[in-house]
């Protein structure tokens, strides 16, 4: 690399970490135990029907399909859109008050294992990586999307099916 | 130039010593355990190539060298000691910083550090490549921790913060002054580069003695906080596998 792109490199560098560090947010204790709005508890019943609820397409497949009031169902989507967009992001927040919540163990109550260590951050980062994931999809797709691609596209090869065919017959 | 040698040197020596006398009278020498192993090893070895500088002038060049070369490496304790404290109080994160300052040291040793070895070229040239290089991954591994803490959201108090903050400065100092080096050429550079470098140390050193003049680090003021909810791990990984599993769930739907 040339000269040029070091200076730039070395002062960028020093201003994005000025940047970074002169941040109010990162000076100030983030959490206010009381006043910050947590997210749905996800060990109370009413909690999880209204996740399933949010986002099963039951209501709007009988809007579309059965009495035929598309712009009602399109309405619905939209709204729906926006429930599950808040929905996910409250559930984030209430991760993250897990997460970031300083904790301290008792004595002797740290785990000695490395799996045991290491297992909190895997479950953290397997946590971001599946919201940001799911968190795009519907806010691009909506919420009745497939969020894993179906693989009912092999049945359009034929040579695929039909050696399938017979099997499935028995 | 000697006079001034001389006076930076000096200055450098004070420095390290009011840090660690000061660092033991506040406590954090317990704290920051990396970091003033690094300052201690720091201030040895310039106290000895400062006294082979007076005694032996024709060993100077190469301890000078080779002290410079351990010390590249020993900066990485420098780089585990900010990663621990920015995420230490937070047990679901913990080894986030070990994990981001392995693997980028892994993947850039392997990429960027390793391959400037097969060029053939002169001994000074490949010290500064692989010096220049090094730096570049000490930026890089800085720049994950910041960007890593800005996203959760943490505070890193003024001990973490100038720990940082000095320790860039340092490495854009030395970096740009590298690049020059290998630009310009020895005969062209030699003096700015011996004129320069101290005083990336020095300003480095000045913003650390700021910096852990006083114990503010968030760690310590957050641990008290957070005692009030002693918590088992098992209890930590239940809540963290219940809100991977209801993720999972949609997913699957």
């Amino acid at each position: 690399m040339s000269l040029l792109a070091y200076a730039i490199i070395g002062i960028l560098f020093i201003l994005l970490l000025a940047l970074l560090l002169r941040d109010k947010r990162l000076e100030e204790p983030t959490e206010t135990v009381g006043e910050t709005e947590y997210g749905p508890d996800l060990w109370d019943e009413k909690s999880l029907l209204l996740y399933e609820r949010i986002f099963d397409p039951g209501d709007y497949s009988w809007l579309q399909d059965d009495l035929r009031f598309s712009h009602l169902a399109r309405a619905l989507v939209r709204s729906r859109k926006r429930l599950a967009l808040r929905w996910l992001k409250a559930v984030r927040r209430s991760f993250e008050h897990e997460v970031l919540t300083p904790q301290m163990f008792p004595s002797g109550a740290e785990t000695s294992t490395d799996f045991g260590r290491w297992r909190p951050l895997w479950l953290t980062l397997r946590f971001h990586f599946v919201w940001g994931y799911i968190f795009f999809m519907v806010r691009l797709f909506g919420p009745y999307c497939l969020l894993v691609p179906s693989f009912s596209w092999r049945h359009f090869i034929p040579e695929l099916s039909s050696r399938r065919g017979p099997l499935r017959d028995g | 130039m000697e006079m001034y040698s001389l006076i930076i040197g000096v200055i450098g020596l004070i420095l390290e010593a009011a840090l660690i006398l000061r660092g033991r009278r506040s406590g954090l020498l317990r704290q920051f355990s990396l970091f003033y192993s690094y300052i201690t090893f720091y201030f040895s070895v310039s106290l000895a190539i400062f006294l082979i500088y007076w005694l032996r002038q024709d060993f100077y060049p190469l301890a000078y060298w080779f002290c410079y070369l351990v010390s590249l490496l020993a900066e990485f304790a420098i780089l585990l000691e900010i990663s621990d404290h920015i995420f230490e109080p937070y047990a679901a994160i913990r080894q986030l910083g070990r994990f981001l300052t392995v693997c980028i040291c892994a993947v850039l040793c392997v990429l960027y550090i390793l391959p400037s070895f097969l060029h053939q070229r002169s001994t000074s040239e490949a010290l500064l490549e692989f010096s220049l290089r090094t730096s570049l991954t000490k930026v890089v591994i800085i720049c994950a921790l910041a960007a890593a803490a800005r996203y959760f959201r943490l505070p890193l108090g003024r001990n973490v913060a100038g720990l940082m903050m000095g320790f860039g400065l340092y490495l854009s100092v030395y970096m740009a002054n590298f690049a020059a080096a290998q630009s310009f050429g020895r005969t062209l550079y030699a003096d700015i580069l011996r004129f320069i470098g101290p005083l990336g140390s020095i300003l480095c050193l000045a913003v650390w003695t700021v910096a852990m003049w006083q114990p503010a680090s968030v760690s310590t003021s957050r641990r008290k906080l957070g005692d009030a909810g002693h918590r088992s791990w098992e209890e930590l990984s239940y809540k963290l596998v219940r809100f991977n599993s209801t993720l999972t769930r949609l997913l699957r739907k």
